[in-house]
C-alpha cells in the first residue's frame, strides 16, 4: 500500500508487511484464479459440516 | 393447519421464513412480522459506506417475495410475548404494532403455533454518550447508516483535497461491543479508498478496539496457517493494519463521544482521549426489548430472557469462570427451556457467555468483546430451527432431528480490503468450529485442517460473488436453497 512509516519501538513496527513478490502474488490473475477456486473447495467443506 | 410466526428478516429469520415455507408449503401458515419493509444484505453495507455500493444495491422488498412464496407479511414491530395466550385468547400470541405508512401504530395480535424470535440486535447507540449518527460518531451497521457514512467521507476526502489533514478514527464505540470484523473491513476500505486518491499522506487513520489482542474479533482470536507457520489472528489483523498504515488503540472501552473527541478507558484503568475529523465506531448490541406475559398478565420477562434482553434457549446459563466454560455450554436446538414452541435464532439468541475472555479495567470497567453471531451461523440456526419445526409439524412429534451449535460448525468470514476487480483485496478466514473447543483440540482450541486465512484478489471475488449469490438465494430465485448458508 506504501503507507508503512511506521518508527520502531512502536507497535506498529513489528507486525510483518508484505514484500514486493507477495504483494505481486496478491494481485497476478492466473494465480488468484486458483486460489479462487481453492478457497471454494475449502468453505465449501467448512459449509457442508454446518450443521446435522 | 398449523401457524408459525417468525420475528424478523434478517438473516435468520428470512432463511428460517423461507424453509418453512419450502417445508409445509400451502398446507400450513407461516407469517414473518418485520417492522422494516426491506431485506438487507449487511456484509456490503461496507462497500456503500465508501460508495462503492448504492443503498438500492444492497437492499430489497419483502412484500415482492413473500408474496411469491405465500408468505404471509405484516410490516410491524413486535412488542410483546404471551406464551400461555390470555383469557380470551387460548394459543400463545405476540402484541405487534404497524409500521407501514398504511397502519401505522395499529396493533393487533397475531396467534401462532410456533414462534420464532429472530428479531436480532438493537443498535444500543444509547449505551455510549454521545454515540450514533444522530449524535457524534457514524455507523455502517444499516444501509442508511451507511449510506450517509460514505456522504461524510466524501467531505473529508475533499478537504484533504484542499490540503487539510484529516483524523479518521474507526472500530468499537462501546467496552462491550461485538462486530469488530464490520469495523474493522471499513477501516481498511476507507483507507483503502484514501490511497486509490492518492492521499494517504493526509489521512491520519486509527483503529480502536476493546479486543485485549486485535484480532480477538469476540471469537477469543484464532489460529490460522500461513507461510509455512501456525499464525495467531492477532499477527494477521496487525499486518493488515501495518501494510494500510493505520494506527491503533487496543483494549479501549470508549464510553463518551463529544464532537471531534472520543473518551475511552483502557484496561489499565487510564482515561484518554482520541481527537478525531471522521469517526465510525461500532455501538453494543442489546435485544430489541420484547416483554413476555402470562397467561394471568404477569411480567415474565425475566423468564424468558436475559437482562441483555436476548431470549434464553437450550444453553447453560449458569454463571461459572472462564476456566469452566466448555463447548456444551452452548445450544444445539436454540429452543426456549420454558416454553417448547418457542425458538429463537440469530443474534437474538442469548449465547451462555462471551467465547473471549471477559477483561476489567482497573475501575471495575469491563472492556471485551461480546460473543458476534455472523451472517453464516445465524443462517445455519434460522434453517434448522424450520427443518424442526417443519417435521414436528408434519410428523407429529417433538423431535429435533436437525442440530447446530456454534461450538460444531464453523465459519467463513471474507474481510474485504479493497473494491476492485483487479486491484481490489480480501482477506478470507475460516475457523472450526467458531467457539473453541480446547477439551477436543488442546493444541490450538480449533481443527486446524479448516482454518485458513489468506489476502488477496480471489478473496474480494468470492466476497462480490456471494454478494449475487445470496441475494439469489433470498429472493427466492431458482435452487436457491441449494445454496448454502
Amino acid at each position: 500500500m506504501g503507507n508503512y512509516k511506521f518508527k520502531a519501538y512502536y507497535d506498529e513496527a513489528y507486525p510483518p508487511v508484505p514484500d514486493k513478490a507477495t504483494l505481486f502474488w496478491r494481485k497476478f490473475v492466473p494465480w488468484q484464479l486458483f486460489r479462487f477456486i481453492i478457497l471454494n473447495i475449502k468453505m465449501i467443506r467448512i459449509v457442508a459440516g454446518g450443521h446435522s | 393447519m398449523a401457524k408459525v410466526v417468525v420475528l424478523g428478516a434478517g438473516v435468520s429469520g428470512h432463511t428460517c421464513a423461507s424453509f418453512l415455507k419450502k417445508k409445509l408449503g400451502k398446507q400450513h401458515e407461516v407469517v414473518v412480522v418485520s417492522p422494516n419493509s426491506y431485506y438487507q444484505w449487511i456484509p456490503s453495507n461496507i462497500w456503500v459506506g465508501v460508495g462503492q455500493m448504492t443503498i438500492d444495491d444492497v437492499r430489497f422488498k419483502l412484500k415482492k417475495v413473500y408474496d411469491r412464496w405465500g408468505i404471509e407479511y405484516k410490516q410491524a414491530k413486535a412488542l410483546s410475548i404471551h406464551p400461555e395466550g390470555d383469557a380470551s385468547i387460548k394459543k400463545g400470541y405476540v402484541t405487534i404494532e404497524y409500521t407501514d405508512e398504511e397502519y401505522a401504530g395499529y396493533t393487533e395480535t397475531v396467534d401462532y403455533d410456533y414462534l420464532v424470535n429472530a428479531t436480532g440486535p438493537k443498535l444500543n447507540f444509547e449505551a455510549t454518550e454521545g454515540l450514533g449518527p444522530d449524535k457524534n460518531s457514524l455507523s455502517v451497521c444499516t444501509y442508511s447508516h451507511a449510506a450517509h457514512a460514505w456522504e461524510e467521507l466524501q467531505k473529508s476526502i475533499a478537504k484533504m483535497q484542499n490540503g487539510q489533514k484529516q483524523r479518521f478514527l474507526i472500530g468499537t464505540g462501546h467496552a462491550m461491543a461485538t462486530c469488530q470484523g464490520a469495523a474493522f473491513e471499513y477501516i481498511l476500505n476507507v483507507a483503502y479508498e484514501i490511497s486509490r486518491r492518492g492521499l494517504s499522506h493526509m489521512a491520519e487513520i486509527t483503529w480502536i478496539s476493546n479486543e485485549y489482542e486485535l484480532g480477538d474479533f469476540g471469537m477469543g482470536g484464532a489460529f490460522i496457517k500461513r507461510g509455512g507457520y501456525i499464525t495467531p489472528t492477532k499477527i494477521f489483523t496487525e499486518s493488515l493494519l501495518a501494510e494500510y498504515g493505520i494506527k491503533w488503540i487496543r483494549r479501549a472501552g470508549v464510553f463518551k463521544v463529544e464532537p471531534g473527541v472520543a473518551h475511552y478507558e483502557t484496561i489499565d484503568g487510564e482515561t484518554m482521549t482520541q481527537e478525531f475529523d471522521f469517526s465510525m465506531l461500532i455501538p453494543s448490541f442489546s435485544g430489541v426489548g420484547l416483554t413476555a406475559f402470562d397467561k394471568a398478565g404477569n411480567d415474565i420477562t425475566d423468564k424468558m430472557f436475559l437482562p441483555n434482553k436476548f431470549m434464553k434457549v437450550d444453553a447453560d446459563y449458569k454463571a461459572k469462570p472462564f476456566d469452566e466454560w466448555s463447548a456444551g455450554d452452548w445450544p444445539t436446538i436454540y429452543q426456549t427451556p420454558t416454553y417448547s414452541n418457542i425458538y429463537a435464532a440469530g443474534i437474538a439468541f442469548a449465547p451462555p457467555h462471551p467465547i473471549s475472555k471477559p477483561m476489567t479495567s482497573a475501575n471495575g470497567r469491563q472492556i471485551f468483546p461480546t460473543p458476534p453471531r455472523t451472517g453464516m451461523p445465524s443462517g445455519v440456526i434460522g434453517k434448522i430451527i424450520a427443518l424442526n419445526i417443519s417435521e414436528q409439524i408434519k410428523g407429529g412429534h417433538k423431535e429435533h432431528h436437525h442440530k447446530a451449535s456454534m461450538a460444531r460448525m464453523g465459519a467463513a468470514c471474507i474481510v474485504s480490503g479493497g473494491f476492485g476487480s483487479f486491484d481490489g483485496l480480501g482477506a478470507s478466514m475460516t475457523v472450526f468450529p467458531i467457539v473453541p473447543d480446547w477439551e477436543k483440540y488442546p493444541e490450538w482450541g480449533r481443527d486446524m485442517t479448516y482454518s485458513v486465512g489468506e489476502a488477496g484478489l480471489a478473496g474480494h471475488w468470492l466476497k462480490f460473488i456471494l454478494h449475487y449469490l445470496f441475494f439469489h438465494k433470498a429472493k427466492g430465485y431458482p435452487f436457491w436453497y441449494l445454496i448454502p448458508e
